[in-house]
């Protein structure tokens, strides 16, 4: 009796795998003779919703791709899934669009827990994923064949950014005020080596936690250091909050940020002007830039296709993530196939439209360590200080 | 170590602290309810400020009486909406409904006026300071969070000590049935003690969105610190709460000036200790437990 209960056990047991092995086999295909399926999740409610606009802008860079024909005669359908930013959210987002519409890619994404939820899980689909809306390492380390990286790391960025600061700027004491987490962190270790070759140390290092409301005594931290520009590496809040309590104590520093507080109307606005003769990195191209001619374009076609979005660093980096597949799809041929697609990506070389150049090969998936310099302007306006340049310090592609 | 400067931006933050964790208190000690709703609530209300300026144009004096206004209305109707229908409700099931209306005012808030963070200014200008000690600058937010508080607190002293309504706030909060009995219409005191709270949580919630950004999520955290510091002053008096939010406040500017890292939780590890000695609170006068 128990051996046929226990047989009846392995049956069943036998029948569930094989029948989820039939369900995983039979995703549906990415694309058919009319249309490549390409998805991508972002907050569009939830705390994070502001980054929401990355996503809407990849839509504007697929319906100007359509309006112009399509790609080898396929057009692109493309689906958005609100995760809010939220990791269990974005794993149920991406199997819905994996395994009941069938996408043939991702696009963009942002952040970095949102991502690593479904990293493997695409991998294992077969699922190219190109530009995740976030810098980090385990997205590149170790190389994940489908998996191609445009944001440049922040390790990166804070070398270029602690140069500028020495050599630019002419800064003998920097301080440093950084978010308690990988990011801030990366940015810590990135200016620290960069640095060093100068013999140069903080002069303080102060770790804020991306909640906290009251920085008076940090402020008075970075005051008493006697410091005359402070780097900071934190959330757009945590930026506004420094800037006020330090007009309030009267400490008149340069600050200088990282790419994410990039989009200066807003800071502009959140710091009521204090945010003017900010510097910070930039991972995209100026969006007010009149002289190159894909931001001119996207601009423009921005006006008539989506005339209800904001034409800013975030909605702008939307089409800047997605920009290289579109590329590698025309690419890839009429006959296409996942392997066309990566082979088409891994042979990107130099591939610079509305941010740096992006070069990946086999071997290699990060695509840039290369970002600009800018400065916030009069009314949140946007001043070029340097071009795109490069770390030489960086070590993932040694 | 700049001990003057220190004690300034610590006693300011901490008498907002005591400001908002008087509204937790005003509703604690009539129903022994903690509303989790509270910072929301406050929320809610600095939005319609942020609102009736950006979006009419108003000068802010005629916003704020609007805005206090409303906050009294909304405090009132959300116990009346939220709390009142639930019959013969366990303290757990009352925490439980203002978690509710917690979530329910920031969804609200968030489809309204978005998730971006959006500026918020009272008519001071927070850039002039003044320096009456050398090493101890003073700012005009400072100022005017001091002598909101201060002001707040004493009116609150008087109401709870001689006046009638305060007196049947207090006889509620020891024992409701006797209260009903004594011909204290119980309920009144409870929509009262609603629009109350929320109005002196909606002041408060203005002058952290003046020192931070305006968005859904901005009370929060200030809410937990709080209610914190109401713990620590025993929950149920005044003075005690008003003198647990500034030792908040310096405690974490001094320590968080030595250890940055620490300073989100040094606090709570001082109130934890202190809850070890005593239980109540610092300046609790009695700890009732009822079985």
């Amino acid at each position: 009796m128990d051996k046929k209960k226990l047989f009846v056990a392995m049956v069943v047991l036998a029948a569930t795998v094989a029948w989820s092995g039939v369900s995983l086999a039979a995703n549906p295909p990415g694309f058919d003779d009319n249309e490549i399926r390409i998805g991508q999740w972002g907050p569009q409610t939830g705390p994070a919703a502001p980054w929401g606009s990355v996503a809407r802008g990849s839509k504007l860079l697929f319906d100007i791709v359509n309006e112009e024909g399509g790609i080898n005669g396929r057009k692109i359908k493309y689906f958005i899934r609100d995760d809010m930013y939220n990791p269990a959210q974005t794993s149920a987002v991406v199997k819905e669009l994996v395994e009941r519409q069938g996408v043939f890619a991702f696009v963009g994404g942002v952040g970095s827990a949102t991502g690593m939820a479904v990293k493997d899980y695409l991998a294992q689909n077969k699922i190219v994923w190109v530009g995740p809306s976030a810098a980090d390492d385990n997205f590149i380390k170790p190389l994940n064949p489908y998996l191609f990286a445009v944001y440049p790391l922040y390790k990166d960025e804070a070398s270029i950014l602690a140069k500028y600061i020495v050599e630019n700027l002419k800064s003998k004491k920097i301080a440093i005020l950084y978010q308690n987490d990988a990011y801030g962190k990366d940015g810590l270790d990135g200016a620290k080596d960069r640095l060093a070759t100068y013999r140069m140390q903080f002069v303080a290092e102060i770790s804020v936690e991306p909640t906290e409301k009251d920085l008076g005594s940090q402020i008075l931290r970075l005051k008493n250091s006697g410091a005359d520009t402070v780097l900071m590496y934190v959330g757009p809040t945590t930026a506004a909050i420094a800037l006020k309590t330090s007009a309030n104590v009267g400490f008149k520093p340069q600050w200088v940020s990282s790419d994410t507080l990039s989009d200066y109307p807003l800071m502009f606005k959140i710091t009521g002007g204090l945010w003017e003769g900010v510097i910070t990195g930039a991972f995209g191209d100026i969006p007010t830039s009149t002289t190159n001619k894909y931001v001119v374009k996207y601009r423009e076609a921005a006006k008539r296709l989506a005339p209800q979005e904001r034409w800013g660093t975030f909605y702008m980096a939307g089409l800047l993530f997605a920009d290289p597949i579109v590329d590698a799809l025309k690419k890839a041929g009429r006959n296409l196939s996942t392997e066309s697609l990566l082979k088409a990506l891994n042979s990107v070389k130099g591939h610079q439209t509305l941010g740096p150049p992006v070069t990946w090969s086999e071997k290699q998936h990060q695509g840039t360590d290369s970002v600009m310099i800018q400065k916030c302007g009069p009314n949140g306006s946007y001043i070029e200080l340097q071009g795109w340049t490069k770390n030489d310090l960086a070590t993932w592609n040694k | 170590m700049p001990f003057g400067q220190l004690f300034v931006e610590g006693l300011a933050i901490g008498a907002c602290y005591g400001l908002f964790a008087t509204a937790v208190v005003i509703i604690y000690k009539t129903s022994e309810v903690v509303n989790f709703a509270q910072g929301e609530m406050a929320m809610f209300s600095t939005f319609v400020a942020f609102h009736i300026l950006n979006f009419y144009g108003y000068p802010f004096w005629m916003a704020f009486l609007i805005t206090m206004l409303f906050s009294i209305a909304m405090g009132v109707l959300i116990e009346f909406l939220f709390l009142r229908p639930a019959k013969h409700p366990t303290i757990l099931g009352m925490i439980v409904i203002t978690l509710g209306a917690e979530m329910f005012l920031m969804g609200l808030a968030s489809w309204k006026w978005g998730a971006e963070q959006q500026f918020f200014a009272l008519p001071i200008n927070p850039s002039v300071t003044y320096e009456p000690i050398k090493g101890m600058i003073i700012n005009n937010w400072s100022i005017a969070v001091l002598s909101v508080s201060s002001l707040i607190m004493l009116i609150l002293f008087v109401f709870f000590k001689y006046t009638r309504l305060g007196t049947a706030m207090r006889a509620t909060q020891q024992n409701k049935n006797a209260a009903k009995i004594m011909g204290i219409r119980t309920e009144r005191v409870f929509s009262f003690a609603w629009g109350f709270s929320s109005l002196i949580g909606a002041i408060a919630g203005m002058f952290f969105a003046s020192r931070a950004t305006l968005d859904p999520a901005f009370m929060m955290e200030p809410f937990l610190r709080a209610f914190a510091a109401a713990v620590l002053g025993g929950l149920m008096s005044i003075p005690g709460v008003i003198i647990g939010g500034g030792l908040m406040g310096l405690i974490e500017n001094y320590f968080g000036y030595i250890w940055p890292e620490w300073k989100p939780i040094v606090a709570f590890i001082v109130i934890v200790l202190v809850l070890c000695i005593k239980p109540s609170g610092l300046f609790a006068k009695h700890y009732v437990k009822k079985v």
